[in-house]
This record gives structure tokens, sequence and C-alpha cells, in this order.
């Protein structure tokens, strides 16, 4: 009984001692991040924030809905400083929401184009990833291949792989293409690609890239991120899977292949702004620029600052700038548009 | 209504009798029925307001794929579990195999792998050139809903075998002997006599598994199968309309409700008892040579599916990734995911057992009647939960922040939310069950005349349950604390949201490395989930043995 009672009591002890810590001391320097990304590259960027100024960074790692949805519960008195999200979608909800404030720095304004930002500087994106297709170079030639709305084509019949629609980067391409034409366009788009798709979606995205490889489709839309990561793989034969691939950027000659973004906004009742503000400059500066770039594969988005070496190697491309606020604006009508078509 | 005066009377009467029956026991269980009932009010209360506005669209477009699949689910998961857990625990209890001893708590193992693992581990075992490609030399695709009724139902059946096993090992020798004197047959005896006999036990087990399976959201995203749960998800999320998400978890809730009680009145109309005392185990036949190995055979493949394949799995990844993934901190998390278990472990079988008793001595009947609704937590998918807990939490602090602003004018921080409480608490409702059903059982077992003759010694109730009842119930107690352990250990939707800053468990842990498409690297905090979910399951086997 003794043994089992001093057994709980260290161990409420390591709970306590733990969480004294965390409690907002007003005079410590402290910036609390909630955020969806949970990368190490992120995490020694956070330490070499601390180190060099100084401030604490307090991190909440959980998806961006439930951080978003915890933000709005909190209200007023939420210690959130910083939200940071890997989709625009997530950010523009967030901004409908009340949950974000405008911040006012030239840095950023200079540093970030203007259609990777939210208009009343609300939010700003740190990194960039495209949506492209992957072909396999033994059954594809890269001319037979042109742009998203070209998938919907006869001749890709069964073999188009690509993920469930519950997936926030296809509804972002989603919410792209009633943007650019109209809900009933783009509920034709999907039930074309419906009919070409090679099996019912599952998996993620790098399960794509493998159905690929082993011969279930010939093309998948995918994510540059996903490839990088598969890429640089433990497992031999995921390395193996990602060289069996090609990159292709679609509709070059129109528009621009879709980007996407991860991104950061400054909560609308942050205790800490000014931390927050500096936070989110640290971020988007050449030298943290470049730690997303190299450990991550992730596109900068300063343009001071040139994508790794495996992100140069698929070549330079034309991106699509529509201003990520649509993304968020169109997205609800985007996953009823999915719905409709019957996209799982 | 006809006679205001009588209609005065009558509820003077009982007012009066109320006052009269009530004692501290009421009182406190009427603090623990509303201190548990909350945040299952506020989500009720919330889904008074109807759905958002996607309703129509979701009824039209997707409910029926959700109740088709979710239907489909629950029934094969159901049928797979009840053959892989009956024909085990059968087996292991009535023949003379080899290593039935070991097996014994073997084929308990599963359960201590989370259902989302196995799932990924299958999926990549199956997976372009994993395991079973290399191997065997083609590829099955597993991500279909039969694959991910193969995955609920490996790693679920446990929760029959245990049920069942514990019936059959200690309830049907003279059962058996019997039914073997007037000449029946060795499958006769088990159909028609043991099987009926037993099914309280199974569907007891039965019924968690099925609010596992509707509970499951992991496995059945990665899967691409859409069901109820994963709907709410969407609603919530993707169609940003919490009040769809609450409504549509309402009517899971509703379906549940509706199934367990089907299955209780349709017991209670046939009686099920034993009145034979003094049980004796099941004597183990022999067998011939060929059956042993048969048999044998049978019963080690749940444990093969469930445990050594997505084991094996999960090694092979680890042993890619184990120089990225362990570093210090690792052992940090380990340490505060086994800390936060133990104490939400603790705490929830103390509240069971508080519920228990002051249910049992409280003289009001109509509060007792309350008791059940510690058990509803079990059946609401986590993250409904954590709302659930979110609101009226947030209430109560920024009241109490307002409070100290206007009145004192002191800033405060939070009290409640973003502390290890709030999680603790949301971790008692989630598992109140779990801990509440084994403690349950054991107590009403309980043989009255040793508590009766101390009341007659004028002992007090309290002092009697320390000196007679709670050594009794250890067992029951002990078992309810670690099955409430290892599911905290895995827990995640309730963790996710509620966790404090600088708190991780592994759970979390695996989940970002997953969500980022880096399941290899979720392997090897998902081993160590594993291996903290095996000691105390062969401990808990060790005292079912024992008792």
């Amino acid at each position: 009984m003794k043994k089992i009672l001093s057994i709980l009591l260290l161990s409420v002890l390591i709970i306590s001692c733990k969480s004294e810590k965390k409690e907002p001391v007003e005079k410590e320097q402290e910036v609390n991040i909630y955020t969806h990304r949970h990368y190490k590259p992120d995490q020694e960027l956070f330490a070499q924030f601390e180190k060099e100024t100084g401030i604490k960074v307090n991190v909440v790692n959980a998806s961006a809905d439930e951080l978003i949805q915890k933000m709005s519960l909190e209200g007023e008195q939420s210690p959130a400083d910083v939200l940071i999200t890997v989709d625009a979608g997530r950010l523009v909800r967030a901004k409908n929401n009340g949950l974000l404030q405008s911040v006012k720095s030239e840095f950023l304004e200079e540093t970030i184009p203007s259609h990777l930002k939210d208009e009343d500087n609300q939010w700003f994106a740190l990194t960039k990833r495209a949506r492209v297709v992957v072909y396999n170079p033994d059954n594809v030639k890269a001319e037979d291949l042109s742009t998203y709305e070209a998938l919907t084509d006869d001749k890709w019949k069964n073999k188009i792989l690509i993920r469930s629609s519950s997936n926030i980067y296809n509804q972002s391409l989603m919410a792209s293409i009633i943007a650019n034409s109209d809900e009933a366009t783009a509920v034709k788009w999907a039930e074309g690609i419906v009919a070409n798709m090679a099996r019912s979606p599952k998996g993620n995205d790098r399960d794509q890239i493998k159905a690929v490889v082993a011969g279930e489709g010939d093309l998948a839309v995918v994510n540059t991120y996903y490839i990088g990561k598969l890429l640089n793989s433990k497992n031999a034969d995921e390395v193996k899977a990602g060289e069996g691939i090609k990159v292709f950027f679609p509709n070059q000659e129109g528009r621009g292949a879709h980007v996407n973004v991860s991104g950061a906004g400054v909560a609308k009742y942050a205790p800490n702004k000014v931390n927050a503000i500096k936070f989110m400059e640290f971020l988007a500066s050449e030298k943290a620029q470049k730690v997303f770039a190299k450990a991550n594969y992730e596109y900068p988005v300063n343009t001071k600052v040139m994508p790794s070496e495996l992100l140069q190697s698929w070549g330079s491309f034309k991106e699509d700038t529509l201003p990520l606020s649509k993304l968020g604006e169109n997205n609800k009508k985007a996953v009823l548009a999915f719905d409709a078509a019957s996209w799982k | 209504m006809l006679n205001p005066i009588l209609n005065g009377i009558t509820m003077k009467q009982i007012l009066l009798k109320i006052l009269r029956d009530s004692n501290k026991w009421s009182i406190i269980l009427l603090t623990i029925v509303l201190f548990v009932s909350i945040p299952i009010l506020s989500i009720a209360f919330n889904a008074l307001n109807g759905p958002g506005e996607s309703w129509g669209h979701i009824v039209h477009n997707m409910l029926p794929n959700y109740l088709k699949n979710s239907f489909w689910l629950v029934f094969g998961t159901s049928m797979l579990t009840l053959f892989f857990g009956i024909s085990s625990a059968w087996i292991v209890s009535r023949y003379q195999i080899p290593f039935a001893k070991q097996l014994q708590w073997l084929l308990i193992l599963p359960l201590a792998i989370p259902s989302y693992i196995t799932a990924y581990a299958y999926a990549g075992f199956f997976d372009y050139a994993g395991f079973f490609e290399k191997i065997i030399g083609f590829r099955v695709d597993i991500m279909n809903i039969y694959g991910l009724i193969f995955i609920l139902s490996i790693s679920l059946y446990p929760y029959v075998f245990v049920a069942s096993r514990a019936f059959f090992v200690n309830q049907s020798n003279n059962i058996i002997e019997a039914s073997k004197i007037l000449g029946a047959s060795e499958r006769k005896t088990f159909f028609k006599l043991i099987l009926p006999l037993a099914r309280p036990a199974f569907i007891g087990g039965l019924i968690l598994v099925i609010m596992e399976v509707l509970n499951d959201y992991g496995a059945a995203k990665y899967y691409g199968i859409n069901t109820f749960t994963t709907g709410i998800f969407r609603a919530w999320f993707s169609l940003e309309e919490p009040e769809t998400a609450i409504y549509l978890s309402v009517i899971l809730l509703v379906t549940i409700l509706l199934f367990i009680i089907l299955e209780k009145k349709q017991r209670k109309n046939t009686a099920y008892f034993n009145s034979v005392k003094n049980h004796t185990e099941v004597r183990k036949l022999e067998l011939s040579k060929k059956w042993r190995y048969i048999l044998f055979f049978v019963a080690i493949v749940p444990f093969l599916l469930g445990f050594v394949i997505p084991l094996l799995q999960l090694l092979f990844w680890a042993f890619l990734t184990y120089k990225d993934v362990f570093t210090t901190s690792f052992f940090t998390i380990a340490l505060q995911s086994l800390s936060i278990s133990l104490v939400s472990a603790v705490c929830t079988v103390s509240f069971a057992l508080i519920f228990i008793y002051a249910s049992k001595w409280n003289r009001l009947q109509f509060l007792k009647s309350f008791e059940k609704i510690g058990v509803l937590g079990y059946a609401i998918p986590g993250a409904v939960i954590a709302v659930g807990i979110l609101i009226p939490s947030l209430f109560l602090d920024k009241s109490i922040v307002m409070f100290f602003k206007n009145n004192l004018d002191i800033k405060i921080g939070f009290l409640i939310n973003g502390t290890v409480l709030i999680l603790i608490y949301a971790f008692i409702i989630r598992y109140l069950a779990v801990a509440y059903s084994p403690i349950e059982a054991s107590s009403l077992k309980l043989n009255n005349t040793l508590v009766d003759a101390s009341k007659l010694l004028g002992k007090s109730n309290v002092f009697t349950f320390f000196k007679i009842e709670l050594p009794i119930l250890k067992p029951a107690i002990l078992s309810g604390c670690i099955l409430v352990f290892v599911d905290v250990m895995k827990e995640l939707p309730l963790t996710l949201i509620l966790k404090p800053y600088h708190i991780n468990t592994l759970a979390v842990k695996a989940y970002e490395y997953a969500s980022d498409e880096l399941i290899a690297e979720a392997a090897l905090p998902s081993l160590f989930i594993i291996l903290t979910g095996i000691l105390p399951i062969v401990f808990l086997n060790r005292l079912i043995s024992k008792s």
C-alpha cells in the first residue's frame, strides 16, 4: 500500500512540477504559440528564437481545427499569441471568426508577396507547398499532361490516384477551381475526377505515390512537400517509390499551379502582441526561411531564399497568384461540391 | 391538476418523504451525478438548438452512406469479435492444449495496441514493397471496409475474450457435467447450453466493442471509410458547423442507448442463474494429438493477427527511425504519459467506488436510477466530450477572471482550463464506465452476510466498507484501475484538445508523426504505449486467475 501511495505521489509531483512552469508569469517575456506544425526544424527555430531574444516560446500542438475551436471558446481570455496552421483556409476561418488581429510590420509586408498574405495583414504565409501531378514515366509522357481540368479527360479512366475529400489540400484545390470558375463547373470537375479514379480514395499523399509506383494507376495529385518526405524516408523502399515518379506542374500556360501555404497570424486577444510580431518576423527572416527550405522540403516565401536543391531539381514553376484568402472563403462550397460529386 | 388541494398535499408529502429518506449519501450521490453529467448535459443542451444549415445537405448526400458503413462495421466487427473471442476463450478454458496457460494472457495483449496503430501497421504490412508482398509475392488491398472490419476485430476481440473466459472458467463446470451425464455430445453441450448461458457475459464485452467501433476515427479515416464518427468530424471541421456535429453525435448516442436498453430488456425475459454455490473449475478435456494442434492453432491465430504481426511491423519501423525519434525529451514524454494515466486511473476508480456505494447507501429510490448516467461518457466520441467540458469550464473560468478583474482589480489567468485538472476530469467522465462495470459486477456478487453482521454489531457503512468490502473488491478495483490506465495511455482526441502546455503524451507524439505522414516515425512512441500496456495486462490476468 505504501509503495502504491508513494508511486502515486511521485506521479502527481511529475505532473504538477511540469504544469507550474507554464503558469503565465507576466514579468517573464514569453510568447504562446498555437500551432498545427510539429516538425523538428520548427522546434529548432523556436529554440533559436528563445536564445536570440530571451523570449520563452510556449507551444500548444494540435490540429488547426481544434486550435481554432479552442481559441473561440477561450475568447478574450485566450492565452494564444500566434496561431500557425498548415493551410490558408483555416487562417481565413480564424480571421472570419474574429480570432486574429491586423498587425503593422513593415518587414512582413515587404517580405511576403501580396497574394500570400491577408489583405488586412491579419495573417502571413511562412512556407509554400504546390499541389502537383506526379506520374509514372513508363506509361505517361509529360506532354500528355496539361491542367487540373484536363485530368477529367476519358483517357485517364481508372488511372488517377487522389486522396479523400476530407483532406484540406484537396479542399483548397477545389476552392481555387471554384474561384477560377463557378460551383457548377467545380462539381462537374469533381465528377470527372471521380469517374477517372483508379480506386476509391484512401490513405495519405505518400500512399498515392506508392500506388502509382505499384501500378495501381498512372498519376496522382499530391503535395510537393510529401514527395520530399518520401525521397528522404528511412525506408529504402519508400525512397525507391519516390524515385519512380516524375513531377509535373499543371496549368503552366494559364493561371499556374495551385499552391497552399503554412502561415501564421497574431491572435485577437494576444497577451504578448509585441513578442508575437517579433516571432513572426523571425520566422519570415532569411535565416529561418533557409531552415524551412532546407529541412522541410517547403518553398520559402521570402524571395531572397532559394528552395532546397531537391525542389530546384523539379524545375521552377508558375504559381497561381489567386489571393489565398479566396481558398478559405470557398472552403465550405468546396466541401459541398465534393459531397455532391460523391468524392469520398 | 383536478384537485389543487389534493395535489398540494401529495407534493408536500413527496417532499417530506424525500426529506425523511435522504441522508448524507443522497447529497454526495447527487453531487457526483451533477459532476458527471455536466458535459453530457451541455452537449444535450447544445443539441436542442438543432443542427446547422448544412443538415439538409448531410441528410441528402451523406447520411445514408454513414449509416450503411457504420452498420456494416458494427455488424461485421461484432460477428468476428464474437467468433475470435468466444472460440479462443472456450478452447483455452476447456481443452488441454499446448501453452494454454500462456495463451490466457497472450490473447488479451492486442488491447495494448490502439486500433488506429494496428490499422497503420497493417497498411504498411500490405503496402507496396511491404512484408506481405516481399514474402508472399503479391499485394492484397486491405484499405477497404472489409479490411477495417478485420482490423477492428483483431484489435477489439479481447473484450469478448475476457468476459467469456471469466464465465467459462467459473460458472460452467456443473452444467457441463450435468449435460454429459445426460448423454449430450460436446458440441450439443456447447451450442445448446454453454453459449446461451454465457450470453450476458459476452454481450457485456460486445457492447464495449461496439462503442469502440463507433468511436473509431483514426483507422476509418485512413482507410477511407466514411462512418458516423468521420461524419461528425467532417461536419465540425470541414463544414465548420459544430452544432451539426453535436447533433450527429447525439443521434449516435441515442442509438447506442436504445441498443443497450433493448439488450437489457430482452435479457430480463430470460432468467440466468446458477444455483449451485461452490463452483469448481472446468475440468480440462484431453485431446488426441491432431486435435490438440488444430485447436491450439485456432486459439493462437487471434493473438498472432492482433498482436504479433502489428508488433513486428512497428519494430521494423522503429528500427529504421529510432535515431531521429529517440531523444531525451522522449523520456520526459513517456514519464508524463505514465503519470497522467496513473493519476487518472486512481481518480476514476475512486470515483466509481464512491458512485457505487453512495448509490447503495442512499435511500432515495429515484436517485438510484441516475446511477447509469456515469456510463454514458464511454459512448460519446472523445472530441465531443472535450467540447462538452470546454463550454461549462470556460464559462466558469471566465466568470472567475471577470470577478477578480471587476471587484478586486487583479488580472489572473484561467484557473481550470489548460491545467492537468481539466484533463483528468475529462478522463474520469470518459472512462468511468470502464472502472464502474467490473467493480459493480463484483459488488453485486458480494455475500451480504458479512456486511450485515458488521452493521448489526453497530459498525458504520464506511467502517464496514473499509474492513470488509474493500478487501474483497480489491481484484475488481485493480482491474478497473488497469483498464483505465491502458485506455488513458492510448487516448487521443481529449488529450489533444485539453492538454496543458509542456505536457505531452506518447499517443499525441505518435499522432503528430502519423498526421505528418511520418508513420514509421510514429512506431517508437507506439511501441512504448504497447509496452506500458502489456505489463498491467499481464498483472491483471494473474489477478483474475487467482481470484
